[in-house]
């Protein structure tokens, strides 16, 4: 039974696979043999041969942007490690994924593990480290066992441990399992959760990763899809990277479609060279028959919703132009520009038979459930949050309610340590900027809503 | 959470009442909490359970009787050992999250025996061990089911219909799912011990909503006039 694999299903004209090459082959399987005969491993070897400080000037050249969320330079990222460090340098892969919307690292791991042990190897080599950790979701028990296998067929091959492939570099990876908290999916959490502690994330400064990270070393944390970029970087030379997708864009990207449409689906496309209209009508099918197109989470359910009958001002001064919804490109500034963000790529789709209220409410409730509680903004909010979102849900709120909503999202978003005070205001920001009438219109001047404390004070104060 | 039924000044005819009976001069507002060192020498059953008490509880649970108790067996120490290899030498401690994986995979959840020897392997404080425990959902503290089926409630998933495919699980499975609370006790177990549901976090494949977890076999596309087949599919195990 559990994961169905489609071999021989073709991508989409649209797609351009680079990472998902091998996802849904017909003839494929993650062994290593099978990746060998496809040249695997042999831009490790090319790789290896290069300074580290060619590899890092590579990736810097081909304008990789991370794509586990924040769309961070990883050429940049890397470059930060400081030059008079003496202690080890450790990376670690982050394959947390656990932003609802995001299914794109899964088939990578449980299809392709060769390619991502192939990138973290030339990462590791570009930035100096012998120890690798893969910290991998609980809720993905299958692909550890793949991977600790692929780690092993590795082993036997000498891609990795001791002197690998006679250059002198030594690595050793290995996984880490966590224990379904979203909050891992925040570097400094990961790196805290690694350590064997509650994710708490860290503040920084000054604890950026690459400076102060795993134990106090310099640490390099890449999403799974960012690391398996490397491969093709090398492979095809940063300046024929760069050439894919769009300035300031570059690459591939993967585009994880789910909720309201006839054919959802994991697509890889150049970035910036599919707008809306044709991801959602050509490669995904359309709505459900008569059914219409109502809202879109562009990255993830951290991003700012979209009304897809907006339209848009992009690019500042005069350069300034009008943009309908429909073609706006999946790129990061474009959709930056549009308010919201390109994050993780995980795209949700509601139409018009979804009642905002409640996909409202199925968001705060994640939040709620999912922050850490280290700082009382976000620990208090998120579950204020949804108090507030369960009666505008269920009928019983005051329209004064969705002000209250709107009034605790602002105030979460920019005081916490990590960004998931960002990351759980602004969906509801914009669910009441974009749909303030359709929540007001469920509630009544009538509702009386009262807190416990209250009727509790109503009844004492009665007695009386 | 069941009170201890193993106390011996308890008379043969327990009954509930009379417990809750004697319990109201702990509610009262100047009594102070019971201490551990106290509560030895005052002879008022069940004793209740301190702070820290509470949080490493394991809760007794129609399930129990699919897991062994917990003990060290051999496997167990050479993949604690083999784990514990894999972080530097003075970092055993990092090695939290994989032994406690190892327990819950072998005896079903983390007991506090399994917490005092997670502590003791990796020479760290119990409450380290502990917090660590309480922090994550994916640690549970007392037995489920024979089959545990995690489903994904969030929003893609919750679109596609996990809260109906839910309702369906509970109602074949005759589980009782409303006293679960998110945050404190998630898990719902059926009377047989079969059966736990558990709502989980998105699972990160919204592409095939609803999706669930049955123990730690993936399953796509799970709607809830499916529930049945899946259920059935597990008949033999």
């Amino acid at each position: 039974m559990s994961i169905t694999y489609k071999p021989g299903k073709k991508p989409h004209p649209n797609e351009h696979r680079l990472i998902f090459k091998n996802v849904d082959r017909r003839g494929w399987n993650p062994s290593i043999k099978r990746y060998l005969k496809e040249d695997g491993y042999k831009t490790l070897k090319k790789a290896l041969e290069m300074d580290p400080k060619d590899v890092i000037n590579e990736v810097k050249t081909s304008g990789l942007r991370g794509r586990g969320g924040a769309g961070f330079p990883t050429g940049i990222k890397w470059g930060f490690i400081p030059p008079n460090n003496t202690k080890p340098v450790y990376l670690i892969c982050n394959c947390d994924e656990s932003e609802p919307g995001t299914f794109k690292d899964r088939y990578i791991v449980h299809q392709d593990p060769h390619q991502l042990i192939e990138g973290m190897v030339i990462s590791a080599h570009a930035v100096g480290a012998h120890t690798a950790y893969i910290y991998i979701r609980e809720e993905f028990p299958e692909a550890a066992i793949t991977l600790e296998k692929a780690i092993q067929e590795a082993k036997d091959n000498n891609f990795l441990g001791e002197n690998i492939l006679g250059s002198g570099f030594d690595l050793e990876i290995y996984i880490h399992r966590g224990a379904a908290a979203y909050i891992c999916g925040e570097e400094t959490g990961l790196i805290e959760s690694l350590e064997g502690k509650r994710p708490y994330p860290r503040i920084k400064p000054p604890y950026f990763p690459a400076a102060i990270g795993l134990y106090m070393a310099p640490t390099i944390v890449n999403n799974v899809e960012s690391l398996c970029h490397v491969v093709h970087i090398m492979r095809m030379g940063g300046e024929e990277y760069v050439k894919l997708g769009t300035p300031r864009n570059s690459g591939t990207r993967i585009l994880c479609v789910s909720g309201d449409v006839k054919e959802p689906g994991y697509f890889e496309v150049e970035v910036g060279k599919v707008t809306f209209r044709e991801l959602l009508y050509d490669m995904c099918g359309g709505p459900k028959d008569g059914r219409e197109f109502k809202a879109v989470i562009p990255g993830g359910s951290s991003s700012k919703i979209l009304r897809c009958n907006e339209s848009f001002k992009i690019g500042r001064g005069d350069d300034a132009k009008d943009m309908d919804f429909w073609d706006i490109p999946l790129d990061f500034d474009t959709l930056a520009a549009a308010g919201s963000m390109a994050g993780s790529g995980g795209v949700i789709v509601m139409d018009d038979s979804r009642r905002m209220s409640w996909v409202l409410n199925n968001i705060t409730h994640f939040y709620a459930h999912e922050s850490c509680g280290q700082c009382t903004p976000c620990r208090e909010g998120s579950t204020w949050m949804k108090k507030v979102s369960d009666r505008i849900e269920d009928g019983t709120a005051t329209p004064t309610d969705v002000d209250t909503l709107e009034q605790i999202a602002y105030q979460i978003d920019g005081k916490t340590v990590c960004a998931f005070g960002e990351a759980s205001a602004w969906p509801v920001e914009a669910m009441i900027d974009k749909f303030r009438d359709e929540l007001v219109g469920e509630t009544s001047e009538d509702n009386n809503f009262k807190s416990k404390e209250r009727i509790e004070q109503e009844r004492f104060l009665s007695s009386v | 959470m069941s009170s201890n039924t193993e106390v011996p000044e308890v008379p043969a005819d327990r009954s509930a009442e009379d417990a809750t009976q004697s319990a109201p001069p702990t509610d009262g507002t100047n009594t102070p909490l019971p201490r551990p060192s106290d509560s030895a020498a005052v002879e008022d059953p069940p004793p209740a359970l301190s702070v820290l008490e509470e949080n490493i509880h394991s809760a007794k649970t129609p399930g129990e009787k699919f897991f062994p108790s917990f003990a060290v067996t051999e496997g167990l120490e050479e993949k604690a050992n083999e784990r514990i290899a894999q972080y530097p030498d003075d970092q055993k401690r990092s090695a939290v999250l994989p032994l406690l994986h190892e327990v819950q995979h072998r005896f079903g959840y983390i007991s506090p025996e399994s917490i005092d020897w997670v502590a003791g392997k990796l020479d760290i404080e119990p409450i380290k061990v502990v917090e660590v425990v309480t922090f994550y959902p994916g640690f549970r503290q007392k037995a489920p089911g024979k089959l545990h089926i995690r489903v994904c409630r969030t929003l893609s998933c919750a679109m596609g219909g996990s809260y109906e495919l839910m309702d369906k699980l509970c109602e074949i499975a005759q589980i009782d799912r409303s006293a679960s609370d998110p945050h404190k006790d998630p898990i719902a177990i059926s009377p047989c011990g079969n059966y736990s549901v558990e709502f989980a976090e998105c699972l990160a494949s919204c592409g095939t909503a609803p999706v669930c977890l049955v123990n730690d076999d993936f399953h796509e596309g799970v709607t809830c006039d499916k529930a049945e087949e899946l259920l059935n599919s597990y008949q033999n195990a």
